[in-house]
């Protein structure tokens, strides 16, 4: 049998687009969320971990965390996920003119979140080199934001690029993944805001 | 025209589209995973030779007692670099280098799923390598010891800039493996070609993808891990300052918890790398697949249960430690297996003694005597006694040198024709196994007894009257004439580029896809694309070894194929050279570097990295939006 | 005898060849603790050696075994060998479990009644010991060595006052990490008297290297001695050379680190050198307590212990000659 005669598959036909598990960036996304989830846990049982070696949680005389910002912050940002949600359902169905709407409202919530986070910096009342306590509360809270300040900048280039000449079909899968990552940073920060504005009330 | 004709004229236009730019801006530009997995390859290796040297030079300290060849100052720097390096810029960047390489060739594919983010990685790992070494030639080389105990390494006790040196070194080494490890779960998940379901997965692969799960949580817990050493030295957190309510042993937690699965991060690909070898020299699949893919599993999932074995002199609570006692035994049984099951297939096929085998047949005794070296040291009496001498020592480079160091030479001389289209001498190759399992043996067999005689560990020197200068003087010589065997190597593989026999596409005979193209390949791989029936699709028949049509000519087309079963799904436009993943590389490098000097370092490191990702994904305006 | 025996026999089993002598060989115990961990190395060798002799055999065969002709061997019959070897893998890993955990629980059980108890703190680079006791008078503070009465378990506190060391010697026990912000503890016997080298086991900076300790095995009667003579302070200087000699020590930056009990001499930085003169050796094993190494460490420390934290000396020949006079009478 000669190379001709051998049996043929024909990848003609197939998509040159797909969303979710069919592609390859939905699988990155998975994998760069594992990464910054087992980051985020490793600094979560640190936190733990480093709260054996005090009789008191906030250390005396650190002050309490204020709760108002950062629960309000913790709102907006699990609010974020609907516009996200609604982009995404826009991008499957390939329809410019709905990711453009949500996409950018969502861009513009995070933005604020943003911004609302550099007062839950101030809410913490206590410096990062004051003791493991305010290292710990810094770190997880800087580390969570370092996250957010990167997807808010990638979730602000693919809306821009929605409005770009050189946008193509497939730019739609990067809202998809836009969409997810958003996600996961909204979901994280639930554990990190329960043990840092929580945790020294409970813990 | 023929059919014959045809091929050649598309594969000429093939070459055309997938060929990268040519000179030093090709070579700057260049997202071909063969290009980059070559050059991972070569500068690993020079890493592995400085590291060598580097060792050589403490042998030559340790010749002698009382000997003042080095001080202290420098001792110490040596040991620590020797470690840093062979552990993070060389024994994960090899294993990757040639994953990198080599697992898109063996399951068909064109490239790696993200051609652009796997540059980023060389350059990242390239240029935090350098780092490590520029800061060692100029004396600011890191000296508390590559697993950087705090609070040692931290800003009391080792002022100056030595240990962030290494903090650094690491975070950016761990990127790098980070990114690689993303390559390889994404392109082996996604890029097989058609047929090749998960269960005809070469064994190499299976490895590969098995360290790439460990590295997602082993290394980001380490680069956690330095990021808050390199927070605890620049801007005065706590983490590990006992002072202020931190905890010295929390970095030793985090650090082995990376620091284990470390181990089988560099023995399970080699252990894929003998499993490949193995049946082109033993002339039959390896006995035993589904096994040692379980096994492969078995070891990822252990090897985190066993962390705090590296920590049983520090006095963790009793019932603890009895549970990692029982689990640094029990990952005995997955390594057995394996064992088990090469020699089952050596013995039932019919051994070819080529090079490969020789140090796949080395690797067996070598990993042998370090497996149950190290079977002896989970007992926690016994590792109170041995632990942090000589004996420990003596272990893990059985375990790591011939656990590791042998399979990648085995695959070196068995891929050297497929990575650059020449034979490598058979008889330098075996001069190369013979000096350097000799000088191994020679070099870390007494080491045993030195531990054992109460030697501890990194030390610069030691008193005659303890008697172990005639053992230490043996394992001199050991490093000399391991030394040697290196060189050996050397000289074979720059006379074999020059001059040596040319390679056919398959000269071993063997079994999977690399060999299903040219040697070297093309910029492209494959034309027409394979598909597989098999898990030894070069030994199947043709009917086993359909090809795939239909995918573009004049674009960089890739077939995407599902999950589980590699039925053909879409097609995926892979993107082209680009000059922006190396800017990238050199800004997060002035991050880095500059975060040593002034926090401001993060902020400046911010701004100069914006513009090359926003460069990298922003699409050229070709043709107007059709959407 | 017996354990001369068996050091012969570990010596065989790990091809050792200097392994057994010395004062700092974990393979020659002088006390139970060593001994329980020796028996279980001779046990981890023998099991170590026949599993490793009979897998490079069974490599062997595989790979030499009837040159030509080979015919394939079933997989059937492959998985009933590799099923067999993992059985027997097995059966080994759990024998060893067993013999780990009874050598664990024995070594639990060695003799709790201490006849006294003693907090070793370890320094870059040197070892802080100081004897508790109810009596703040009879507390005892001094350095680099040990002494213990033989035949009676002492209990160790183990501290660190800076970076992590782990105090271990080996022909008694095996190491324990010396850990900042924790105290473990430890039992030591000896079962006569005698002299045990231990080294530093993890490493703690410049000088890990030279951080030695001994530890000395006496009599009870003779330890009882010792004791109450160690107890008193420094002996006043002998004569008018020596008090010059003292006046030099008290006059110059000596006294910021080091004590002299009976002297205004009270730093704590460093070794109390109350009773220098009764030691063995200087700096922590690192040189012979001789008048020779004596004047030289005192002069430039450095050259004898690069980096190490005391400064180096400018002395004139007559300060430095009585300054070691009366060095020389801290017995």
């Amino acid at each position: 049998m000669t190379e001709a005669e051998r049996p043929v598959i024909d990848a003609a036909k197939l998509p040159s687009i797909t969303f979710g598990y069919h592609g390859t960036t939905w699988w990155a996304t998975a994998a760069f969320m594992v990464i910054e989830g087992t980051t985020l846990i490793v600094l979560l049982v640190s936190y733990v971990y480093l709260r054996r070696n005090f009789v008191e949680w906030p250390p005396p005389p650190t002050a309490l965390p204020d709760l108002l910002v950062p629960t309000i912050n913790l709102a907006l940002l699990l609010f974020t996920i609907v516009p996200m949600a609604l982009a995404r359902r826009a991008a499957h169905s390939l329809d410019l003119h709905g990711v453009r709407v949500f996409l950018v409202s969502a861009v513009l919530l995070a933005a604020v979140t943003v911004v609302l986070r550099g007062f839950e910096f101030a809410a913490l009342n206590v410096r990062w080199d004051s003791d493991a306590y305010g290292s710990s509360l810094w770190m997880l809270l800087g580390l969570h934001t370092t996250l957010l300040v990167i997807d808010l900048l990638e979730s602000g280039a693919i809306a821009a690029l929605m409005f770009s000449k050189g946008r193509e079909p497939k730019h739609f899968v990067d809202v998809e993944e836009a969409a997810v990552y958003q996600w996961f940073l909204s979901i994280s920060y639930v554990p990190v805001y329960v043990l840092i504005f929580l945790g020294p009330r409970l813990l | 025209m023929s059919t014959d004709e045809v091929l050649a004229s598309e594969r000429r236009q093939l070459d055309e589209t997938w060929s990268g730019r040519p000179g030093f801006i090709g070579w700057l530009t260049s997202v071909d995973h063969k290009s980059i997995g070559r050059r991972y390859i070569v500068t690993a290796l020079v890493f592995f030779a400085l590291a060598g040297i580097d060792a050589l030079v403490m042998r030559l300290q340790l010749a002698t007692p009382e000997s003042e060849l080095l001080g202290p100052d420098l001792y110490n720097q040596f040991f620590t670099v020797h470690g840093t390096t062979m552990m993070f810029l060389f024994a994960v960047p090899i294993v990757e280098a040639l994953g990198i390489y080599f697992v898109p060739l063996m399951i068909g594919a064109r490239n790696v799923a993200y051609p652009r983010l796997n540059a980023l990685g060389y350059w990242v790992y390239l240029i935090g390598g350098v780092f490590l070494w520029t800061s060692f030639a100029i004396g600011v080389g890191p000296d508390t010891g590559w697993f950087s105990y705090v609070p040692l390494s931290g800003p009391e006790f080792t002022p100056g800039k030595r240990a962030d040196v290494w903090a650094q070194t690491v975070t950016f080494t761990e990127i790098a493996a980070l990114i690689a490890a993303v390559e390889i779960i994404v392109t082996t998940f996604k890029l097989r070609a058609p047929g090749m379901t998960l269960n005809r997965l070469p064994l190499f692969v299976w490895s590969m993808l098995v360290t790439a799960f460990m590295v997602l949580f082993a290394m980001s817990t380490v680069a956690t891990a330095s990021i808050m050493l390199a927070l605890d030295r620049l801007v005065g957190m706590h983490f590990f300052n006992p002072a202020e309510g931190g905890d010295p042993l929390l970095w030793q937690h985090l650090f082995w918890f990376f620091g284990h699965p470390e181990v089988y991060i560099i023995f399970l690909p080699a252990t894929g790398m003998i499993s490949t070898v193995l049946p082109a020299f033993t002339r039959r699949p390896v006995f035993g697949y589904t096994i040692l893919v379980f096994a492969l599993l078995t070891t990822g999932f252990m090897s985190f249960a066993l962390w705090v074995h590296h920590m049983l002199t520090t006095g963790i609570p009793h019932h603890g430690s009895s549970f990692f006692t029982a689990a640094s035994i029990l990952i005995a049984i997955p390594s057995g297996i394996q064992v088990f099951c090469w020699i089952a297939s050596i013995w039932s096929g019919r051994p070819v003694f080529r090079t490969p085998l020789l140090f796949v047949a080395g690797f067996l005794f070598m990993f042998v005597m370090g497996g149950l070296t190290g079977v002896m040291v989970a007992a926690i009496p016994f590792d109170q006694q041995v632990h942090d001498t000589f004996f420990v020592v003596a272990h893990f480079h059985y375990v790591l040198v011939g656990g590791s160091v042998f399979p990648i030479f085995a695959a070196i001389y068995y891929w050297f024709p497929k990575l650059t289209g020449r034979m490598l001498s058979e008889t330098l190759g075996r001069w190369h196994f013979g000096l350097f399992f000799a000088g191994l043996n020679l070099t870390f067999f007494p080491m045993h007894a030195l531990g054992l005689a109460g030697m501890p560990r990194r030390v610069y020197t030691y008193r005659d009257e303890l008697g172990w200068g005639d053992l230490n003087l043996l394992a001199t010589i050991g490093a000399i004439v391991l030394a040697l065997g290196v060189v050996v190597f050397a000289v074979n593989v720059v006379t074999s580029l020059r001059r040596g026999e040319s390679a056919p596409d398959d000269p071993w005979g063997a079994d999977s896809l690399e060999w299903a193209t040219s040697s070297p390949p093309p910029a492209y791989n494959f034309h027409p694309v394979p598909a597989v029936g098999s898990r030894s699709p070069m030994w199947s028949a043709p009917p086993d070894l359909p090809q795939v049509t239909g995918l573009a000519f004049d674009k960089m087309e890739q077939l995407v194929t599902s999950t589980l079963d590699a039925v053909p799904d879409n097609r995926q436009e892979m993107p082209g050279p680009t000059i922006w993943p190396f800017v990238a590389a050199l800004a997060i490098g002035v991050t880095f570097i500059t975060s040593i000097f002034t926090p401001w370092g993060a902020v400046l490191g911010a701004a100069l990295l914006l513009p090359p990702l926003l460069k990298w994904g922003w699409p050229k305006p070709k043709h107007e939006v059709h959407a | 005898m017996r354990s001369r025996l068996h050091c012969a026999g570990w010596a065989i089993a790990a091809a050792a060849l200097g392994g057994c002598e010395g004062i700092q060989s974990a393979l020659d115990p002088a006390g139970p603790h060593a001994a329980l961990i020796a028996r279980e190395t001779g046990y981890l060798f023998a099991m170590a050696g026949t599993v490793f002799t009979i897998v490079m055999l069974a490599l062997a065969y595989a790979l030499f075994h009837r040159r030509a002709g080979r015919q394939p061997v079933a997989d059937g019959t492959l998985a009933r060998w590799v099923g067999g070897a993992l059985a027997v893998t097995v059966v080994i890993l759990l024998v060893n479990l067993v013999v780990d955990l009874r050598t664990q629980r024995a070594l639990a059980g060695i003799g709790s009644d201490e006849a006294l108890s003693i907090e070793v703190t370890g320094h870059q680079w040197w070892w802080e010991v100081e004897y508790v006791h109810e009596q703040p008078s009879r507390r005892l503070r001094t350095a680099n060595e040990i002494h213990i009465p033989a035949g009676r378990p002492v209990l160790i506190e183990l501290r660190s006052a800076d970076v992590i060391h782990s105090f271990w010697v080996p022909k008694l026990h095996g190491k324990h990490d010396m850990i900042p912000g924790y105290t473990r503890t430890i039992r030591l016997q000896a079962d006569a008297p005698g002299v045990f080298r231990g080294e530093c086991a993890e490493f703690c900076g410049h000088q890990h290297a030279n951080m030695a300790l001994y530890v000395i095995a006496h009599p009870v009667e003779e330890f009882d001695r010792w004791y109450a003579q160690q107890l008193l302070p420094a002996p006043p200087p002998a004569d008018a050379h020596a008090e010059a000699g003292q006046r030099v020590f008290l006059s110059k930056p000596c006294i910021v680190c080091h004590t002299i009990r009976g002297t205004p001499a009270g730093g704590r930085a460093a070794p109390d050198l109350t009773h220098l003169a009764s030691r063995r050796t200087l700096a922590a094993g690192t040189l012979p307590n001789t008048r020779e190494h004596l004047a030289g460490w005192v002069l430039d420390p450095h050259s004898a212990k690069p980096g190490v934290r005391m400064p180096q000396n400018r002395l004139s020949r007559n300060e430095l000659d009585a300054l070691l006079t009366y060095l020389e009478g801290l017995r």
